[in-house]
C-alpha cells in the first residue's frame, strides 16, 4: 500500500477535498479521512463521495448505529459521515473507503465505514455498501458537503494498493 | 521508515465458476493477512472461510447486518467453516465485496480471530467477528460458498501485513 496524496485542510476551511489525476498503476484504492465540518445542528454531517466528480448512478445501503438505536437506509447517494461543529471540541470523525478494481470497465463496488466522534450519546457508526454504476476507470475522487466547510486540521489520505500476480484459476 | 503493509501475495481471478478458491503455502513471515474478494454468486449464497482445510466444527461467528430497511444480528457456534457474508446474490448490480482480516495468523499460542466486512449495494452491509478454535499457524485460506458457485470474473486477492 502506497500513499498517493494527503490533503490537510488549512485555516479558513475547505468546501471540498479532491484527489485528481489518480495514477492508473494500482489495483485498489483506500481513502482514510479525519473529518470535522463547520456545520451546526446535529453532531454529524454527511460527506458526498463523488467518483470522477460525478453524482449520477450512485447508490448505497447502510446500517447505522446511532448511540441509541439503529437505522437502515438506501438511496441514490454515496455518503460518508464526519463530526460537525456541534460535536465535542477537537473531535474528528473517521472514514475508511475501500474501492477495489478502480480501473475496471465494469460498475464499481465501494465499502465505506464511518464513525463520528462526540463525547456524548449522539454519535454515528455506519457500515455502507456503495455502488457506482459506471464503467469508467476512476481517475479522481471528490468529497463535498451540502453546506459549510471541512474544518481546519481535517485530513484525507489516498492510498494505492497493488494486488499480487494473478494466480491459476482454482476450481473445486 | 514506513512499515510495509498490504504486501501482495496472490490474486485469483475466476475463469470459470467455482465453489471455492484456495490460497495455499502462505508464508509465515508476516503478522496479519487481509483478503479482498469482489465476486457475484451464481445464486443467492453465503460466503465462508476455512483455514488449513479444517472442516471440523471449530468455527464460530457473530454478525450484524442491514439491508437498507431492517437490521439483524446473529451468532453461530460449532460450524465447519466461518461465516464472512450472508448477502451475495447473482444480481447484475454491484458485486459482493468482502474485506477479511486474519489477525496474528502465524501465532501458535492462540485461537485465530478474523474480522469481515461484506457489502453488496443491492442487498446490504454486514460486519462479522469470526473465531477459528485452533492454535495452528494458518498456512492456507479457502473461501467457499454455502451453495452454488462464485461466478466467472470474481477476483480474490491476498495481502500480508508486517507488524
Amino acid at each position: 500500500m502506497q500513499a498517493i496524496q494527503t490533503v490537510t485542510v488549512g485555516s479558513g476551511g475547505a468546501s471540498s477535498i479532491e484527489f485528481s489525476s489518480i495514477p492508473g498503476t494500482f489495483t485498489d484504492l483506500k481513502l482514510l479521512v479525519s473529518a470535522r465540518t463547520t456545520g451546526t445542528g446535529q453532531t454529524w454531517q454527511l460527506i458526498n463521495v463523488l467518483p470522477n466528480g460525478v453524482t449520477a448512478n450512485r447508490s448505497q445501503r447502510y446500517l447505522a448505529g446511532l448511540g441509541s438505536g439503529v437505522d437502515n437506509t438506501s438511496g441514490n447517494e454515496l455518503q460518508a459521515w464526519g463530526s460537525s461543529a456541534s460535536s465535542t471540541s477537537n473531535t474528528f470523525g473517521s472514514v475508511a473507503i475501500y474501492i477495489p478494481n478502480y480501473l475496471s470497465s465494469v460498475a464499481k463496488s465501494l465499502s465505506i465505514d464511518s464513525v463520528t466522534e462526540n463525547n456524548a450519546t449522539a454519535a454515528l457508526q455506519l457500515l455502507t455498501a456503495g455502488f457506482w454504476n459506471d464503467t469508467s476507470a476512476i481517475t479522481s475522487l471528490e468529497l463535498t458537503l451540502n453546506s459549510g466547510n471541512f474544518a481546519e486540521h481535517s485530513t484525507a489520505t489516498l492510498y494505492g494498493i497493488l494486488a499480487g500476480s494473478d494466480g491459476t484459476t482454482t476450481v473445486t | 521508515m514506513p512499515t510495509p503493509t498490504y504486501i501482495p501475495l496472490q490474486t485469483i481471478t475466476l475463469g470459470s465458476a467455482a465453489s471455492s478458491v484456495t490460497f495455499a503455502s502462505i508464508p509465515q513471515t508476516y503478522r496479519d493477512l487481509v483478503l479482498v474478494a469482489v465476486a457475484l454468486g451464481s445464486t443467492t449464497l453465503q460466503g465462508r472461510v476455512r483455514l488449513n482445510s479444517d472442516s471440523g466444527s471449530n468455527y464460530s461467528s457473530v454478525r450484524m447486518s442491514g439491508n437498507g430497511s431492517s437490521s439483524t444480528s446473529a451468532s453461530l457456534a460449532s460450524q465447519t467453516s466461518g461465516s464472512i457474508s450472508t448477502i451475495a446474490t447473482a444480481t447484475t448490480g454491484g458485486a459482493l465485496q468482502v474485506e477479511l482480516q486474519i489477525q496474528d495468523y502465524s501465532a501458535t499460542d492462540k485461537h485465530k480471530t478474523m474480522l469481515s466486512r461484506a457489502d453488496q449495494s443491492a442487498t446490504g452491509a454486514e460486519a462479522f467477528a469470526v473465531r477459528w478454535a485452533s492454535t495452528s499457524a494458518v498456512t492456507s485460506v479457502q473461501i467457499l460458498t454455502s451453495t452454488g458457485n462464485w461466478a466467472v470474473g470474481g477476483t480474490f486477492s491476498l495481502y500480508a501485513i508486517e507488524a
